[in-house]
């Protein structure tokens, strides 16, 4: 039989994109015969901003690409500046950071797989998923005030220290979560539908994801075991116990269970760092001049001065972010600001991979291998 | 022996100078030699391309590509320059695929051109958009219009007249 193909969009207002994404589909009957991503509708100039902005003006500014899991932005910024003008961080404001960044990870998991199902048509994960989300994001307010945009982590320290009651909380937090993570397991894993939407959908190569520039719990779903934490370690994840979480089968499927053992092993770690937090002053203060600040909580406004100027000289800093490698290339003229300012972003190189992975699909198994890529369209767009 | 050595050893003649940036070092390389290079570089097991950063410097452009190696565990900075009043390095997308978005963001925002790459188009910003915003001579006070026209395509205006229906 004789057929003609067609052109489809799907988006830029779609539920299952996750933001302003189109997609442009070009169709055989049911089957994606190429896949054109069409980016932009949420670009706002992060970068040209960074020029604009003093260091310290910036950090704000990253909680805003990757809303989801913002504590990662704010810290991978932070990290740049930092290695850029070699201030030292105390060790309980690592701690706390690391914290912060674990917690991020668990709720950045849960609306990655949350949406996911939700996009497959399971809407309970997502009322679960935003259950546990709201705890965590509890959390956070009591923490910085704020729920999803922080501007916690600033160069040398944190902002804050932690406040009374929220050990407490976390650990309380942290029993909870471990049986939670049973419970989807039992509902979703072994799911006889989920499984057969999500396996041998979107397969890519380990081969593949590392030449599309793939990163984080993507490429360690198609069996490349890397882990910036492990083998580039930063902050104290060197003296941390835990695992790279790696899946073989390279498909959907693995990437959703690489999701749920690293929700597990953020547990593993948050359990450790909250057995060992050091007593501490909690930011930097030797190099700029200011008097130590002793680990008590809102008593720290003035710790790092509001303008400061690095030396000239061009760093590129990266982290392991929920999403993937999270890099910021900052280059700076000696000035009160960045010269330049150039985001590496998960989502966007994640995405690069997306017309390899749906070729010969249908549209749903779009969805599915798009939803396992777990993109932000602020991170995308920046 | 680190990598650059190691680089300045197989390709002599590429390698201008070599450096640090921050912890990573750097090879700093002729614009003709880029594709050999980056060959070599890939051969050698760099077979992570992280990140492409054009930055405009005034007089010149320059391009930083950065690498790293799952195998051996190590970073690898190459840089480019470029000319400021045209602005072309070789496109790595025959190395790399992941290149292709980068260097489309490269293009659109910085205004450098990648000779060799398959389909080099704006990828953030509208097709018609005047100038590149990263470049620091950028008008930042000319406002842009952005409608869509009837074949889907992006129609930019300075002084808003695609804005209005009526002619």
């Amino acid at each position: 039989m004789e057929t003609d193909e067609l052109i489809i969009n799907m988006g830029p207002v779609h539920p299952s994109t996750h933001g302003v994404l189109r997609f442009r589909l070009r169709m055989d009957g049911e089957i994606i015969k190429e896949c054109t991503p069409v980016l932009g509708y949420l670009h706002r100039g992060t970068e040209k901003l960074g020029e604009m902005k003093t260091y310290m003006q910036f950090i704000p500014y990253t909680d805003r690409l990757d809303y989801i899991s913002a504590f990662p932005n704010n810290y991978a910024f932070v990290k740049a500046v930092e290695e850029l003008a070699g201030i030292e961080v105390p060790l309980r404001a690592e701690y706390i950071r690391v914290i912060v960044m674990e917690l991020n990870r668990i709720v950045n998991h849960l609306v990655s797989i949350g949406s996911l199902l939700m996009d497959l048509g399971a809407a309970t994960m997502i009322m679960w998923g935003f259950r546990e989300r709201e705890n965590a994001l509890q959390l956070f307010e009591m923490l910085c005030g704020a729920r999803m945009t922080f501007n916690y982590i600033k160069p040398g320290g944190v902002r804050e220290d932690i406040p009374e009651g929220f050990m407490a909380k976390l650990n309380e937090f942290l029993k909870d979560m471990e049986k939670r993570i049973e419970d989807y397991e039992q509902l979703i894993s072994s799911n006889e539908i989920f499984m057969m939407r999500m396996k041998n959908i979107g397969v890519i190569s380990a081969e593949d994801a590392v030449n599309y520039g793939m990163t984080g719990p993507t490429l360690r779903g198609s069996g490349v075991n890397y882990d910036l934490r492990k083998y580039e370690p930063y902050s104290i994840y060197r003296d941390l116990d835990f695992r790279a979480c790696v899946r073989n089968e390279c498909d959907s499927y693995a990437r959703y269970i690489v999701r749920i053992d690293e929700m597990k092993e953020s547990l593993h770690i948050l359990r450790q760092v909250v057995d060992t937090m050091p007593e501490a002053k909690i930011v930097s203060s030797a190099k700029y001049g200011i008097a130590p600040m002793t680990g008590t909580p809102s008593a720290v406004s003035t710790y790092f001065p509001r303008i400061f100027t690095p030396p000239a000289g061009e760093v590129y800093s990266r982290i392991e972010a929920p999403k993937g490698e999270l890099g910021f290339y900052i280059a700076s003229d000696g000035t009160t600001k960045p010269y330049r300012v150039k985001i590496r972003s998960p989502s966007f190189c994640n995405l690069t991979a997306i017309p390899k992975m749906v070729l010969g699909l249908k549209i749903p198994d779009l969805i599915a291998a798009f939803g396992t890529i777990d993109v932000v369209l602020g991170d995308v767009d920046r | 022996m680190s990598a650059t050595d190691e680089l300045k050893q197989k390709l002599p003649a590429a390698v201008v100078s070599t450096g640090m940036q921050g912890n990573k070092p750097m090879a700093v390389i002729k614009k003709e030699e880029l594709l050999n290079v980056a060959g070599k570089v890939k051969e050698m097991g760099f077979d992570h391309l992280s990140v492409i950063t054009g930055t405009d410097y005034k007089d010149h452009f320059e391009v930083v590509y950065n690498f790293y190696s799952y195998n051996k565990k190590q970073n690898l900075v190459l840089k480019v320059i470029a000319d400021h009043d045209k602005p072309e390095v070789d496109s790595l997308t025959s190395l790399w695929k992941g290149a292709d978005w980068l260097e489309r963001e490269t293009y659109d925002l910085v205004g450098i051109r990648f000779t060799g790459h398959p389909n080099l188009v704006r990828i953030l910003l509208p097709d018609g958009w005047i100038g590149h915003p990263l470049q620091k001579d950028y008008d930042m006070n000319t406002e842009q219009f952005v409608t869509i026209g009837e074949k889907g395509e992006d129609i930019v205006s300075t002084d808003g007249s695609n804005l209005l229906r009526r002619k």
